[in-house]
């Protein structure tokens, strides 16, 4: 009898799964000049970093939309006070498309778009999805990885240094990427991790920097949003790897390369889908085929055969034969996380809370 | 010719309000200049901004979510004010009141909204007591200035909430994101009126009453006010300024711990990193422009809440830069500020 | 001393904005006024310092103009604060918000520039001393300068006439009047210039330490120099030293964690902030009361002559 109900009430839920999927595929196409298209930033775009390199995308989406007006709040921090300002964009600018540009507003993104079901949020860097929410996110441990190759074929000493903005994922993920880099080009060298819990103190960033030079590292890496790490890197004549955008300018001599964001590749799609009214809900995470994550170009110190290796590794990762994250894999503590032949899921590379063998640090638990 | 100032004895209600109306005249003057030189039509940016601020009951409502915070911390500093000691860590006591909250949500679940709600409440006012009696202590025993505690312990609690979701607190279901695991539904204080105003709206009205009387109506209130204008009189008088430190600065920051509480109750259901909105130091403004009235606050920092968002107003509607914002605000604030002088002195243009 | 030696090096250099902040602020107190908006102003002169490098050709107009815009939002705050009364704590926070927007928005231009800025230069003889030449003789000319301040104004407020006007103007606004000195004009001078210094202390984020502009990049400093003032009780050979600490803590953090040390990084980052109060809680219980003596009795309260009986 009860047995009964149940599958009554799955066949009747899977029909109306089914039922709402086909409401969101058949979403109306809605017209270019009538998206509206919010943009919520963490920080100013004058940081240079991140929000910097959001707003140059969004810059180059509205230039490819003839007739697109977009609107960015700047600064507005990943508490309640996100809230407003993503409803005052819906109810004032009649934006019929959200992207929020970081992780910490993911409650707030579910909380409006439960009010607001016509209008389409984009979450990046988070994982909760809805009809009207999808998550979209860039592979950026792909071109870390690669610029890892370029630091382990560099470094003399073994030593690398990098300068880690906070213990998130994300973070976590890049440094195990880099390593994996860095100890495929040079099995013995050794990555070492200093935390600013900060994402932007070009100071801080500076003298923790200096710090790694001063223990004897020779290429430095980064994750925070200025140029002071390779500002310091040029003045110490140390190599060093930039990271959001091309920072040369910082270090002319001594950058090497540095993984950069192209967000027009992440935004402008999803613009074209909310037009075209084929925008559904998914986890988007584009890598280096889409092109939303790259290499900076080559310093004048990167070797020719070093350019070589990267190129090829680059063109196997773009067809899908280097997944980075492939086995065996190694903890700290020499254990192996992945079997040879086996390869990180997405929800594994995604959730990595652990360092792999040659990361010398810790993180925070 | 020459311009002297000459104090006013007193100053009748009309004239305090004609000054105040003219200086916020000249600040949208000066401010109205400056939109005009950014592109942007001084009228129009502030048709959006009071549209934002006041358009609606939804506007009405978000604007009183922005004052709630404010108000509150500014009835704690404004405490410690009175007798001139300068709690600037209304921050730091709102963040422990919040992380104490939390603790015991996680620690101490109960199923009953009241009786948990009671004890994050307990919690938060003893934890943000505690954090201001730690510097209202140092300055009644070694007399160590309160300005540097308070304002040191901002940021060690700034750093200890970080410890927290990083750490120990961090919700293994968040994919290692650095926040706690959501409240239980018992936790959350409810909301008013289908808006995201919450109950802590009946506790600002409450302690606002209450601090009304408590400053102006008990000796208690006329001891710390006398300190805070003479403190040698006051000792004369045989009042222990320093034993009424540390309970003024205990008070205070319970009440600021109170309303950290109430906005990680209210409105975010868990803590995560990130948590503050730097209420703390905007409730210090609020405190200063309503004179230390407790009821005066109330309005002011509901105007001081409709400011910010006029911040995003400019943003959203007219498409400035925050900081386009930020240096409106501060012409304001500058304008009611010299406008203030007018209140109090009158301007004698004497000839030779 | 070979592993320490670094430590202290990047102290000094780390504590330079904050000191020359410091000094800015101890000499507008010292003649009554309170100005709260150091964040604002150093974010100013971070920015005219770089810009004006950029289109003057040298970190040394940069660093003059950043003392000149210093200077102008220092009027601001002298017209506010000593002309019409108004409220300084409320008045500096405006200047912070006012500073931080103003920097931003005309800072959108410089974004990912770089400027040569302001090198380091060891000091011939002097920087091969042991020990003291590196720390303090290999720097750069703006914390040679930085010395040089803070001997200048501990000559200047104790020794000379002017400093003591100062002083009577900060202590006892009203017999100083009686004494025939122009109280609102030393509280308009000492706060423009006090104002200079602040900027200077953020041209050095800009010109000298980072050499680019980014928005908000004195991240917090100017907090910071508001708390070293009473934490060098208005001192400026103490100023130094609680600039240097603070810079040195911090930097000796970051250098635990290089060393591999275990200790949760949060915990780590709270000891610049917990050694300061510790530090004070030591001076203040070794002097007792005389901690607040040496504030400026008259600190943040208007003066107007026609008060006088």
């Amino acid at each position: 009898m009860k047995k009964s109900v149940l599958h009554v009430l799955f066949v009747f839920f899977v029909f109306f799964s089914f039922f709402a999927f086909s409401i969101a595929v058949n979403a109306a196409p809605i017209p270019v000049a009538e998206i509206n298209p919010g943009y919520v930033y963490i920080g100013p775009v004058g940081d240079g970093g991140w929000t910097y390199m959001q707003d140059e995308g969004r810059r180059a989406v509205d230039a490819a939309f003839p007739g697109l007006k977009s609107t960015i709040v700047e600064s507005v921090g990943e508490g309640p006070e996100s809230v407003p300002v993503m409803e005052r964009l819906i109810r004032q600018n009649k934006s019929k498309l959200i992207f929020a540009g970081s992780f910490g507003y993911m409650d707030y993104v579910e909380e409006v778009a439960k009010k607001y079901p016509d209008t389409i949020f984009m979450h990046v860097s988070g994982y909760k999805r809805a009809d009207n929410v999808g998550t979209m996110f860039g592979r950026m441990y792909q071109p870390r990885y690669l610029s890892g190759l370029v630091a382990g074929k560099v470094t003399q000493s073994g030593n690398i240094g990098y300068v880690a903005a906070h213990p998130i994922p994300e973070v976590i993920r890049m440094i195990n990427a880099f390593t994996l880099g860095v100890r495929k080009t040079n099995p013995g060298a050794t990555v070492k991790v200093i935390w600013l819990f900060s994402w932007f103190d070009p100071g801080k960033e500076k003298e923790a920097a200096k710090a790694l030079i001063d223990s004897g590292c020779d290429v430095l890496a980064m994750h925070a949003d200025t140029g002071a790490v390779a500002q310091a890197a040029e003045e110490a004549k140390t190599y060093v790897i930039g990271y959001n955008n091309d920072m040369s300018q910082y270090a002319p001599t001594m950058h090497l390369t540095a993984p950069i964001w192209d967000w027009e590749k992440l935004f402008s799609p999803i613009v074209k889908q909310v037009a075209d009214g084929t925008w559904k809900s998914e986890a988007i995470w584009w890598g280096m085929k889409e092109g939303a994550v790259d290499l900076a170009p080559f310093g004048p110190a990167v070797p020719e055969d070093v350019r070589k290796l990267v190129a090829a590794e680059k063109a196997d990762i773009i067809s899908g034969k280097q997944a980075v994250f492939t086995g065996p894999i190694k903890d700290q503590s020499g254990t192996v996380k992945i079997k040879q032949g086996e390869t990180m899921s997405d929800d594994d590379i995604w959730s990595m809370g652990w360092f792999v063998e040659g990361v010398l640090g810790e993180v925070p638990k | 010719m020459r311009l002297r100032a000459e104090k006013r004895i007193d100053s009748p209600a009309w004239m305090t309000f004609m000054t105040t109306a003219l200086s916020v005249l000249l600040a949208l003057t000066a401010g109205g200049v400056f939109l005009y030189l950014q592109g942007v039509s001084p009228f129009a940016a502030y048709a959006a901004i009071l549209k934002s601020a006041f358009g609606s009951g939804y506007d009405l409502s978000e604007t009183a979510v922005k004052a709630l915070p404010l108000a509150i911390v500014s009835l704690a500093v404004m405490l410690s004010f009175t007798m001139l000691v300068w709690n600037i860590g209304g921050e730091g006591q709102a963040l422990v009141g919040a992380l104490a909250a939390a603790a015991v949500v996680r620690y101490f679940p109960v199923g009953s909204k009241p009786a948990m709600l009671s004890m994050m409440a307990l919690a938060a006012v003893f934890a943000g007591g505690f954090w201001a009696g730690i510097a209202g202590l140092l300055k009644a025993k070694w007399n160590v200035n309160e300005i540097i505690t308070t304002l040191m312990l901002n940021y060690i609690a700034m750093r200890l909430l970080e410890y927290f979701v990083y750490g120990p607190w961090r919700d293994p279901s968040s994919l290692g994101f650095p926040m706690t695991k959501p409240f239980i539904a018992a936790a959350r204080l409810p909301s008013l009126w289908g808006t995201r105003i919450h109950m802590g709206i009946y506790a600002l009205f409450f302690l606002t009453a209450v601090m009304e009387i408590l400053l102006w109506r008990t000796r208690f209130g006329y001891e710390i006010r006398v300190m805070g204008d003479n403190a040698r009189a006051a000792r004369y008088a045989g009042m222990d300024c320093m034993k009424k430190v540390v309970g003024v600065m205990f008070i205070s920051g319970a009440i600021a711990g109170f309303a950290g509480m109430c906005e990680v109750s209210g409105l975010q259901g868990r803590l995560q990193s990130g948590f503050s909105a730097q209420y703390g130091y905007t409730a210090i403004i609020v405190a200063w422009l309503s004179h230390l009235r407790p009821s005066l606050s109330l309005i002011i920092a509901f105007l001081m809440g409709a400011l910010l968002v006029g911040g995003e107003a400019l943003q959203i509607g007219m498409g400035l830069p925050m900081a386009s914002a930020q240096i409106l605000q501060g012409l304001i604030l500058f304008f009611v500020l010299g406008g203030e002088f007018f209140q109090n002195y009158r301007v004698r243009i004497d000839a030779g | 001393m070979e592993t320490l030696l670094p430590i202290f090096v990047a102290a000094v250099r780390s504590g330079t904005p904050i000191l020359y902040a410091t000094l800015g602020e101890i000499l507008t107190e010292k003649a009554g006024v309170m100005n709260l908006g150091l964040e604002g102003i150093m974010l100013m002169g971070a920015l005219s310092g770089f810009a004006a490098s950029l289109w003057g050709g040298s970190p040394l107009i940069g660093l003059a103009a950043a003392f000149a815009v210093g200077a102008c939002l220092g009027l601001i705050h002298a017209f506010l604060s000593v002309t019409l009364g108004s409220n300084q704590v409320v008045c500096g926070l405006a200047m912070t918000m006012f500073g931080g927007g103003a920097s931003a928005l005309a800072g959108r231009s410089y974004i990912g520039m770089t400027i040569p800025g302001l090198d380091s230069w060891s000091i011939p003889v002097i920087s091969k001393l042991p020990v003291i030449g590196r720390i303090f003789f290999s720097q750069d000319i703006m914390v040679y300068a930085s010395f040089a301040l803070v001997f200048l104004m501990m000559f200047f407020l104790h020794r000379t006439r002017p400093g003591m006007n100062l002083r009577a103007a900060g202590d006892n606004p009203k017999a100083a009047d009686a004494m025939g000195l122009p109280v609102a004009g030393i509280r308009y001078l000492y706060t423009v210039i006090g104002a200079g210094l602040v900027a200077l202390g953020g041209a050095y984020m800009s010109v000298v330490y980072n050499k680019f502009w980014a928005e908000g990049m004195t991240a917090g400093r100017g907090w910071i120099a508001v708390a070293m003032v009473i934490f060098a009780i208005w001192n400026p050979l103490q100023a130094a030293l609680g600039a240097y600490l603070f810079g040195g803590v911090e930097t000796f953090q970051l250098r635990l964690q290089a060393a591999g040390a275990r200790v949760p990084a949060p915990l780590l980052m709270m000891l610049p902030y917990l050694m300061t109060i510790l530090v004070l809680l030591f001076i203040s219980a070794g002097k007792g009361h005389k901690v607040s003596l040496s504030a400026p009795a008259a600190l943040g309260i208007p003066f107007y002559r026609e008060e006088r009986e």
